[in-house]
């Protein structure tokens, strides 16, 4: 796939002079409804649309579908030509929307057929068009920015519609010359710039038109190569609808699109978009849409021999078309399918009765937008991924707090950015609300799972359920001074006596690993230990007289700690498994568990916590500043 | 916006890049190999020998891949279908007879009916073919074949290119010199041409030996048959994963930017969706996810949440219940009828899925979108989808009653803004019926009535189609003419006025001629009560 081949630029130059004002002498009766009204009313005479208006409707109905499928990326340019040239829009991405044409070329209006013929020529308008192949588009801009050095492999290609009245097969070779010889300067031109870019490769694609019932003047020639540069094609075609179709036919050639006709569109009464009073709006039918979209879309049908092609090749051999039948979905269908390619639409007859009522059932209601922030929405999605999942237990049996309907206003919030004074009440309710379940001794949801006998005794439980929430607290005190109020209250209402938790820090081994969240936690500590045991002190102190009604928790170190209180976050720390490999002695087991419940409690010797194997290395930054290694104590770099 | 989705029916598939190995059995491929100070060997021992090593790597890399074996002479018989039990493959290669001469053709068609039979058209497949480089002769022979390639009808179309995404590797048992030596190299090539260059051929360096064969299917291993491994990556949540088949590097566009993007190894998730949100969307390839400490425990993977009530002692099951964030998500996204949006590189994102296999059984999967920064048109830019939380307000609404999805393109397209198209008469008859019949209903459809009289009046204008204008202005006059007696007087009025409007814009000069100027309905004593509202 190229983004820059030829038909990323269509330049179409549509001739205004004073010939094009003639009748294409193809009648439309517009005056249809005259039945049922008193006789003798004649019905209005027919009228025709001028070579113009021809010319006009058929370039829009082929920029109408070539929008439909290719919203970006290709574009048009429209050129009108007569006494000069008139270029309509430009290859801005805002101007590239039927309504912007139409508006366009009603400022312009019909030829004036008594304008002075002489003055007047489609020459005008292939010479802009050379002009304007040269200028470069947004996507081109934006490819050459981006590819830096590499600039030069971005294309300029494009090709050059034009719609005009020749005199005849040697005024088509003038035409030519005319396009070949410009470009030829434009090139030289453009080389100089840096607005603007030398055209590679131009595709001249010369439609005569001529009233219906006279002879063509010009002949009909394939494609055929100028020079390296332009390559032109002629065909000679009848206004009105002959000329529309050899648009059609073109767009599909040039956009590489297919049809699919759709049949057995079943059409309810209700389906109707338009009045009820419409003559069949109360008769149910089946209908066919006939759709034009890329033909990649049909790959899969073609490979797979089962072709249904040839359904309706009423108009020549180039509308070949697949039938596929009409499935009206289930609602509520909510299931992924395998679906290997996406393509857009556009109907061949667009405002057709059974085209519309498909499209508009297709269509739903009109979504609304988000609203950009400065900040790269996507960005914040991961941030706010990276905080919810500080601290996250994945087995439900491995956690006591989110098992608890009781935490979730604290669980809820404290993951956010930045907390308000409402969600630092719910916090503190929160915790006090757990204060007043253990006065009451009320039952917490522990699994006893693996546990011989009833598993930990009704305060240890509740000291397990703490440190949990102490944990998920401290995993985000870093986020706001909020937060950090939530962690006070935390540490203020489960209090402990300071001397006892010294003690224990004292006295303990501590184990070699540790779990993720511990270590998530300590990075966001890390940065100021000091200060925040020293106003944790305080914090104790004003928490005892606040809370002097309620229980000291006492820690007791003596209990063991319940075997299902392992480390929650593990899932790549392998000594677990190795336990489990032969029987282990009781003593061990109680041991581990002391261990591993101790280390949660305090902040850890930073040299132990990098030894390996109970074994630190001294004078660590000696090596580093030498640029050795220093990643060996098992702690993989996955982060 | 509008699509057509190819959405194909083989859904519940576990297995998505199966492998055909074809084997030539003609004579040819007893050819005795001189191998020095040992037992004589034949070719057919050495491509055996080559197959094992395969089957090997894949027995212990690839154990959820499904192969099949096919050999060939001038006939062609499927020994194993697709399966994956390798020691039956292992056994099929010691089983084989030696048959005629070579017809690959006839083979290739064989290919096609087996993997269109069992896989449809859509599942990438692999196709080894192992031979000697003799292409038989006469009839059915590649270079009979070749010769007449052109002189093909619909029903016996050569079967390359294969009709299902392919890759077809062909392992000779010749070395380089020997196939240059005729022109069985520039046959074999022009197979993988007519597979859309889609392929490779690997030949024996060196003399014909064990070693030189083991060497040239390390190859094949190497290029086709690597495991892919990647960390998934959630927050602080990881998995190490194996994406499974191998996901293809990708061009997007050959001339501007022709070096083939490749996913990155840390596939990091940014969010999550509704399944209904994005739809259906278009995959360029699908993978399985797998966890890669799990998969040593047999092919039970990503079945579920990990069950907790269960005996403990078996060391077994205590290593399946390391919590694995794979399982978690899974089991998340399948109960929450969800998507994970996953980053594969720098503007490249992808979809976790949970997909059924069968009634009891899922998996997670990854499909790959196309690189860019808005693959999903219904869901704008990829870097714009933000947290629900950002929002001002839930866009999903407190019920979950709505979605802001699919978003709504900022220009409609033709099918969904009332373009005006007179290409058939039809178009534009419609069109002035619905004016007449408006009128007719005056007062009460004097909306309308002006809502469809200015949309002609526009289209007319930018066709330069004046007459029309004329033309419908006179029949507002004629209608006037012929109200009932009973017609509300207004009638007559708004008609005059609007055949007036029509009139003087027909002219094309003045300002009535002006495309964003609109007829308004005429104020009369009559209107303020009985216009219809819109």
């Amino acid at each position: 796939m190229k983004i820059f081949s030829e038909s990323h630029k269509t330049v179409f130059v549509v001739d205004h002079c004073p010939y094009m004002a003639e009748s294409c002498r193809q009648h439309v009766e517009f005056d249809m409804l005259v039945k049922n009204r008193t006789q003798g009313i004649i019905p209005l005479a027919p009228i025709s649309k001028s070579l113009w208006t021809c010319s006009v409707e058929s370039s829009m109905e082929y920029c109408r579908i070539m929008y439909d499928i290719f919203p970006f990326k290709k574009l048009v340019n429209f050129i009108v030509s007569d006494s000069g040239a008139h270029v309509l829009n430009s290859w801005t991405q805002e101007d590239q929307n039927l309504q912007e044409l139409m508006a366009a070329l009603a400022a312009v209006g019909p030829p004036n057929p008594r304008a002075d013929p002489e003055c007047c020529s489609i020459l005008h308008g292939l010479v802009a068009a050379v002009e304007t192949l040269c200028k470069i588009t947004e996507y081109q801009h934006e490819a050459r920015t981006l590819l830096m050095e590499n600039a030069e492999r971005v294309g300029n290609r494009g090709r050059i519609i034009c719609i005009t009245n020749a005199k005849s097969d040697s005024h088509v070779r003038m035409l030519e010359d005319c396009v070949q010889e410009t470009i030829h300067e434009h090139n030289k031109l453009a080389a100089n710039s840096d607005h603007l870019m030398q055209i590679q490769k131009c595709e001249l694609v010369l439609i005569h038109t001529y009233p219906v019932g006279e002879d063509s003047l010009v002949s009909d020639r394939p494609k055929k190569e100028l020079s390296p540069v332009l390559t032109s094609e002629v065909h000679s075609v009848r206004a009105g609808r002959h000329l529309a179709t050899k648009l059609n036919i073109l767009v599909q050639q040039h956009f590489d699109l297919a049809s699919t006709t759709i049949t057995n569109i079943p059409m309810k009464p209700t389906f109707s978009v338009f009045d009820q009073e419409e003559q069949h709006a109360n008769t149910s039918a089946n209908y066919d849409v006939e759709l034009l979209h890329h033909k990649d879309a049909h790959v899969d049908f073609l490979k797979s021999g089962d072709t249904h092609l040839g359904g309706s090749s009423r108009e020549g051999p180039f509308k070949e078309t697949i039938t596929l039948k009409w499935c009206t979905p289930r609602t509520n269908n909510i299931e992924l399918h395998y679906c290997t390619g996406a393509y857009r639409i556009s109907p061949v007859d667009v405002n057709s009765r059974p085209s519309s009522c498909l499209t508009n059932f297709l269509l739903n209601d009109p979504r609304y937008k988000i609203d950009g922030s400065l900040e790269i929405p996507l960005e914040r999605a991961k941030d706010q991924l990276e905080k919810h999942t500080r601290y996250w237990p994945m087995i439900i049996s491995q956690t006591t707090i989110f098992n608890m309907q009781a935490v979730v206003p604290l669980a809820s919030v404290i993951v956010k950015e930045s907390l308000t004074e409402e969600d630092v009440l719910n916090c503190q309710k929160t915790i006090y609300n757990l204060v007043d379940m253990e006065r009451k001794n009320d039952p917490l949801p522990i699994s006893t799972v693996g546990t011989r006998g009833k598993g930990p005794k009704r305060d240890e439980q509740y000291r397990i359920m703490w440190n949990e929430l102490e944990t998920l607290v401290r995993a985000h005190i870093n986020n706001s001074e909020k937060h950090q109020r939530v962690l006070e209250c935390l540490m203020a209402c489960r209090s402990k006596p300071p001397e006892e938790e010294e003690r224990k820090k004292r006295g303990r081994k501590r184990e070699d690993k540790e779990d993720k969240s511990e270590k998530a936690v300590k990075d966001y500590e890390q940065e100021k230990p000091w200060q925040d045991s020293e106003r944790l002190k305080g914090i104790l102190e004003r928490g005892k007289e606040e809370l002097a009604e309620a229980e000291i928790i006492k820690d007791s170190p003596d209990s063991p700690e319940p075997p299902n209180k392992k480390p929650l976050v593990e899932m790549d720390e392998t000594p677990q498994v190795e336990k489990s490999k032969g029987p282990v002695s009781l003593l061990s087991l109680w041991s581990n568990r002391i261990n591993t419940a101790n280390s949660r409690k305090h902040q850890e010797f930073a040299g132990r916590l990098n030894s390996v194997n109970n074994r630190a290395e001294l004078y660590q930054h000696l090596k580093e500043e030498n640029g050795m290694e220093t990643t060996e104590n098992g702690k993989a770099s996955r982060q | 916006m509008l699509s057509v989705c190819i959405l194909t029916g083989n859904t519940g598939i576990l297995s998505i890049m199966p492998t055909v190995v074809v084997m030539d059995v003609s004579l040819s491929m007893t050819r005795p190999v001189s191998v020095e100070g040992s037992e004589e060997y034949q070719r057919k021992h050495l491509a055996a020998h080559g197959l094992t090593m395969l089957f090997e790597h894949m027995a212990t890399n690839y154990k959820l891949e499904f192969t099949a074996l096919v050999v060939f002479s001038s006939l062609w018989e499927l020994m194993v279908p697709f399966t994956r039990d390798y020691n039956t493959l292992q056994e099929a290669l010691s089983n084989m007879d030696d048959y005629d001469k070579t017809c690959l053709e006839s083979a290739l068609v064989g290919v096609c009916n087996i993997v269109q039979q069992e896989w449809g058209g859509a599942i990438p497949c692999q196709v080894v073919l192992v031979t000697d480089g003799c292409l038989g002769i006469g009839r059915g022979s590649l270079r009979h074949s070749l010769a007449t390639h052109n002189q093909r009808s619909e029903s016996n179309r050569f079967p390359l290119p294969f009709p299902f995404p392919s890759k077809l590797y062909i392992m000779c048992m010749a070395n380089l010199e020997e196939l240059q030596s005729t022109d069985s190299l520039e046959c074999l090539e022009r197979l993988i041409d007519l597979n859309n260059g889609e392929g490779q051929i690997f030949t024996i360096d060196g003399p014909l030996c064990l070693k030189n064969v083991q060497s040239m299917f390390g190859k094949l291993i190497d290029l086709a048959y690597t495991p892919f491994h990647a960390v998934l990556k959630c927050g602080h949540l990881t998995a190490d994963v194996q994406v499974f088949p191998r996901p293809e590097p990708f061009v997007v566009d050959e001339e501007i930017d022709p070096i083939p993007k490749v996913i990155n190894t840390d596939l990091e998730i940014v969010g999550f969706i509704d399944i209904a949100d994005i739809s259906s969307p278009p995959v360029l390839s699908r993978h399985l996810v797998l966890p890669i400490a799990l998969n040593k425990e047999g092919d039970e993977v990503g079945t579920g949440i990990t069950d907790d009530n269960e005996d403990e002692n078996s060391a077994n099951q205590i290593a399946g219940k390391i919590p694995n964030f794979c399982v978690l998500l899974h089991g998340s996204l399948k109960v929450e009828g969800m998507v994970a949006i996953v980053q594969l590189g720098p503007e490249w994102h992808g979809m976790l899925y949970s997909q059924a296999d069968s009634k009891k059984k899922s998996n997670l999967m990854m499909s790959l979108f196309e690189p860019g920064p808005e693959p999903l048109p219904w869901l704008g830019k990829m870097a714009q989808l933000g947290p629900i939380s950002d929002a001002k307000e839930n866009p999903y609404g407190e019920d979950d009653n709505k979605s802001p999805f699919p978003l709504q393109p900022k220009n409609k397209r033709s099918y969904a803004q009332n373009v005006t198209v007179w290409i058939k008469p039809s178009g534009l008859q419609t069109d002035v019926q619905k004016i007449l019949r408006n009128a007719r209903k005056l007062p009460e459809k004097t909306q309308t009535f002006y809502k469809e009289l200015n949309r002609l009046r526009k289209a007319a204008l930018a066709f330069g189609f004046l007459d029309l204008l004329k033309g419908v202005a006179d029949m507002l006059e004629r209608e006037c003419t012929l109200l009932p007696d009973t017609a509300h007087p207004d009638a007559a009025f708004q008609l005059t006025h609007a055949a007036q409007q029509l009139q003087l814009a027909s002219t094309g000069t003045s300002e009535y001629a002006a495309y964003d100027h609109n007829i308004t309905p005429l104020h009369t004593d009559f209107s303020g009560s009985s216009t219809e509202r819109m």
